[in-house]
């Protein structure tokens, strides 16, 4: 608007002359080829008079005459250098607006302009907010003068442009602050004002509300995704966790079941690389040292049957069997038998007899225990107890005749009530030791002459009496007090056999 | 535990049904579409002359149709009809098109065509477009309300025959004689005679009347005109005439003859002058009307738009053919100067 008022304020610059001026007329046509809006224009000179009148429709005048002097612009711009006339629409369609604007003094006179409204329409056309924004122009009395849909503006429809006029209202009812509304589609609309001073218009400017807060719904959808998205995946992430977890888990609890059930040759197969995989192989090692430990529990068991506990052990930690194979080595052997039991227990009550035996039994076992001595075989109230073998020991002789004197000791307190005795014969010589029997009845024994010499000597023992062999006695010579007795005849041998009996005390 | 499992087995199917209907939805989506394409609109589109001298015209429509979101052949069909120069086959050729059941029938270049398109059919919408007023020829009840099936496009050609006659006397201005041709079968001609020699009135001139209404008329008009002593010829405003440019400006250099028209394909093929409405604009129009109409507007809905823009066309070139000097004032009012 401002802008055709410039090209206008142009073709008043000069004062007018009585003759028609040709130069005004040049600048007339040039400014109607270079302002398509202005329809035709009249130059008044200062008394009212109209010199030129062009148009791009109607013949142009020159010095037509015809007195303004009463022409609303001609009387509106006196009192302020651009004067705009009213909106009105030609046929009731095409909006036009005078505008009238003076020179800087009376002598130049005064021009007049009609302009077409519509083609500002390519300015409002242009305005666009956002992606379907756009904008227009209501006059002051809330005509629609511009609008992209030029066609709303042709019609001049009140109630279609209605809700145009109810959004400048709203507008100028929250002090010029965008509001929200309707626009001719009935589409709920952000809308924003502009005034024109000048000519008392209003440009607004509106925006779909879908539009205006796309952003803000955009980002909130993007963050309900996100935490849907987040939510899934960390679902998704725990199912899948714990199928990997379960799995193992599984495998673990049915490896612990079976190595819990003793199979200790069971390995459990987790191939995972993680925590679990370390599990596994710890539970493996663990079954296979269960798996050790029971089988060294088990031969410990074996052994203590015929070991002294400490033997047992000494055996167990060589971890070799081979202690107890079948070999030939010097060995001493101890008979020892009650005196007078088969009296006793054909008299006694059989409890009576038992419990003797199991007294009986225990005091020998700790005994020979103390010795680290063998102890191979009972036999109703007779024991054979062997030194040296299968573990070797020093000084077995000595050590044999120590073991049978604490031997008498300790059982003659429990027989005497029962008018029991005890005798001991022991013997020492080369024999064959090793494991006999089968399957799970193995016992380890010794065969060989020394055997029969210690269990002829000890049934030839009387109560109380530790029978030695010369083998024996001449391998505790001069440590252990022994008297020499008369040999005698024993069963089994061709000979008469020196015998010696270990007097209680030690030699010297 | 049982009552759980029965829900289950509900909520089961149900889930299962809506993704079929989903499925189902996605597949029948690219069917709708061509079930979409197969009923395709189709506009009417009702043509005073040949293909030829509508191409630029067409060019602006298509233009102004793709504004509104249709092109020809992807979601629009124009079924064309031409008269071929003859005026009297439109008013069959507009049945033709009406009998058809068109979407809409549009009727540019001219009053004659928009008549015959009116008596084709008062249901069809009908988007005319034509330099005349369509108010006065009884065309639309109002401007702004168009009222019935007719809507369409005016351009301010008719009204400003009167200034190519004072561009003529600018031009020459000792010239008190102008020969005026003028096509009595329009349904304009008598108002712009009338509204001619008002203009020769208060211009202080004579007017020389030469009527043409075939092309073998149009040679004899430029042959009475350089017979004659007159200043120029001045064309009043008629499609006739207008699609005819090349011819007229041929017949003007050999007759010699400074003649002024409508249409600024006249100045283009070496005619000297034009001024008239923007065809270009108003076929445009054309084109957005047409589409709103297709997309579902009322032509009642839509008022009678005018295209505000006139332009002056110069041909210097011919000028100079003619031994004539431009003065300035036409020079300072020419949109286009052709050197």
């Amino acid at each position: 608007m401002d802008g055709i008022g410039d090209q206008l304020a142009w073709t008043v610059q000069l004062p007018w002359s009585e003759s028609a001026d040709e130069r005004r007329r040049l600048d007339a046509f040039r400014l109607l080829r270079q302002v398509p809006a202005v329809v035709s224009l009249t130059l008044v000179d200062a008394a009212g008079r109209e010199r030129l009148f062009v148009s791009r429709i109607g013949l142009n005048r020159s010095e037509g005459g015809a007195d303004h002097s009463a022409n609303p612009a001609v009387v509106g711009v006196k009192s302020s250098p651009i004067w705009f006339g009213p909106v009105t629409f030609h046929a009731g369609s095409e909006p036009f607006m005078t505008i009238a604007v003076a020179g800087n003094r009376a002598a130049v006179g005064v021009v007049v302009a009609e302009v077409n409204l519509k083609l500002i329409w390519d300015v409002i056309s242009a305005i666009r907010v956002g992606r379907t924004g756009e904008a227009f122009v209501l006059d002051q009395p809330g005509r629609l003068v511009a609008h992209p849909d030029i066609s709303l503006v042709l019609r001049a429809d009140e109630t279609a442009t209605r809700p145009l006029k109810a959004l400048r209202a709203g507008i100028l009812a929250q002090g010029g602050r965008a509001v929200t509304g309707h626009d001719v589609a009935g589409q709920t609309v952000l809308a924003a004002m502009a005034r024109i001073p000048a000519v008392d218009w209003s440009v607004v400017v509106q925006q779909p509300v879908a539009e205006a807060f796309g952003p803000i719904y955009a980002t909130l959808w993007r963050t309900v995704a996100s935490l849907l998205g987040g939510a899934a995946l960390a679902a998704a992430l725990a199912y899948w966790l714990t199928q990997r977890m379960i799995g193992p888990i599984r495998v673990l609890e049915e490896g612990v079941t079976q190595i819990g059930a003793g199979q200790f040759d069971h390995r459990i197969d987790l191939g995972t690389g993680d925590e679990f995989e370390r599990l596994a192989t710890r539970f493996n090692e663990m079954a296979g040292e269960l798996a050790v430990s029971q089988e060294r529990s088990e031969r410990i068991i074996r052994l203590k049957r015929f070991l002294a506990p400490q033997v047992a052990e000494l055996v167990d930690r060589s971890s070799d069997d081979g202690v107890l194979d079948g070999r030939r080595i010097e060995v001493v052997v101890v008979f020892g038998d009650l005196r007078g039991f088969t009296a006793f227990s054909g008299c006694a009550e059989p409890e009576a007899v038992m419990g003797v035996l199991s007294d009986y039994y225990d005091a020998l076992d700790k005994v020979v225990s103390v010795y680290g001595a063998t102890l191979t075989h009972f036999s109703g109230d007779g024991m054979m107890v062997l030194l040296n073998a299968p573990v070797a020991c020093p000084d077995p002789a000595l050590r044999a005749i120590d073991m049978a004197r604490d031997m008498q000791r300790s059982v003659r307190s429990l027989l005497l009530d029962h008018g029991l005795g005890f005798g001991v014969g022991l013997a020492m010589g080369p024999a064959t030791v090793g494991r006999i029997g089968s399957g799970a009845r193995l016992d380890y024994t010794a065969i060989g002459t020394v055997v029969n010499l210690a269990s002829r000597l000890c049934a030839s023992a009387a109560d109380a009496e530790i029978l030695v062999d010369a083998v024996a006695a001449r391998a505790v010579r001069g440590r252990v007090r022994l008297v020499e007795r008369d040999a005698r005849m024993l069963k089994g041998f061709d000979r008469l056999v020196p015998v010696f009996a270990a007097a209680d005390g030690d030699a010297g | 535990m049982r009552f759980e499992s029965c829900a289950f087995g509900h909520a089961g199917p149900t889930t299962r049904r809506d993704v079929i209907t989903l499925i189902g939805a996605a597949a029948a989506w690219p069917v709708a579409a061509s079930a979409q394409q197969q009923a395709m609109p189709v506009i009417g589109y009702l043509g005073s002359e040949s293909p030829e001298p509508y191409a630029s015209r067409l060019v602006a429509f298509r233009d102004g149709l793709s504004e509104t979101g249709y092109v020809e052949g992807r979601n629009v069909a124009i079924d064309f009809r031409w008269a071929e120069g003859r005026y009297s086959r439109l008013p069959a050729l507009a049945m033709d098109l009406a009998a058809r059941r068109v979407a809409v029938i549009v009727a540019p270049g001219g009053a004659e065509v928009a008549l015959a398109a009116r008596s084709a059919t008062t249901t069809i919408p009908i988007v005319f477009e034509m330099g005349g007023d369509p108010l006065m020829l009884g065309l639309v009840a109002s401007l702004s309300r168009p009222g019935g099936n007719l809507t369409g496009v005016t351009s301010l050609s008719v009204e400003v025959s009167r200034k190519r006659l004072e561009f003529m006397s600018e031009l020459f201005p000792n010239a008190t004689t102008f020969a005026v041709a003028v096509n009595t079968t329009s349904p304009t001609s008598a108002l712009q005679l009338k509204n001619l020699h008002a203009a020769a009135d208060s211009l202080g001139l004579q007017l020389r009347i030469l009527t043409a209404s075939s092309e073998a008329e149009l040679n004899d008009v430029f042959r009475a005109a350089s017979e004659m002593r007159v200043g120029g010829l001045v064309f009043t405003s008629d499609p006739y005439f207008a699609y005819r440019s090349h011819q007229l400006a041929a017949l003007a250099i050999r007759h010699g003859v400074p003649t002024i028209t409508q249409a600024r394909d006249f100045p283009i093929a070496g005619g000297l002058m034009s001024y008239g409405g923007d065809f270009q604009q108003s076929h445009r129009h054309t084109g957005i009307y047409a589409g709103r109409i297709v997309r579902g507007e009322k032509p009642s809905d839509l008022p009678v738009q005018r295209v505000t823009k006139v332009e002056l066309f110069v041909n210097l070139k011919a000028a100079n053919g003619l031994g004539l000097a431009i003065p300035p004032s036409l020079l300072s009012s020419a949109d286009v100067v052709i050197e």
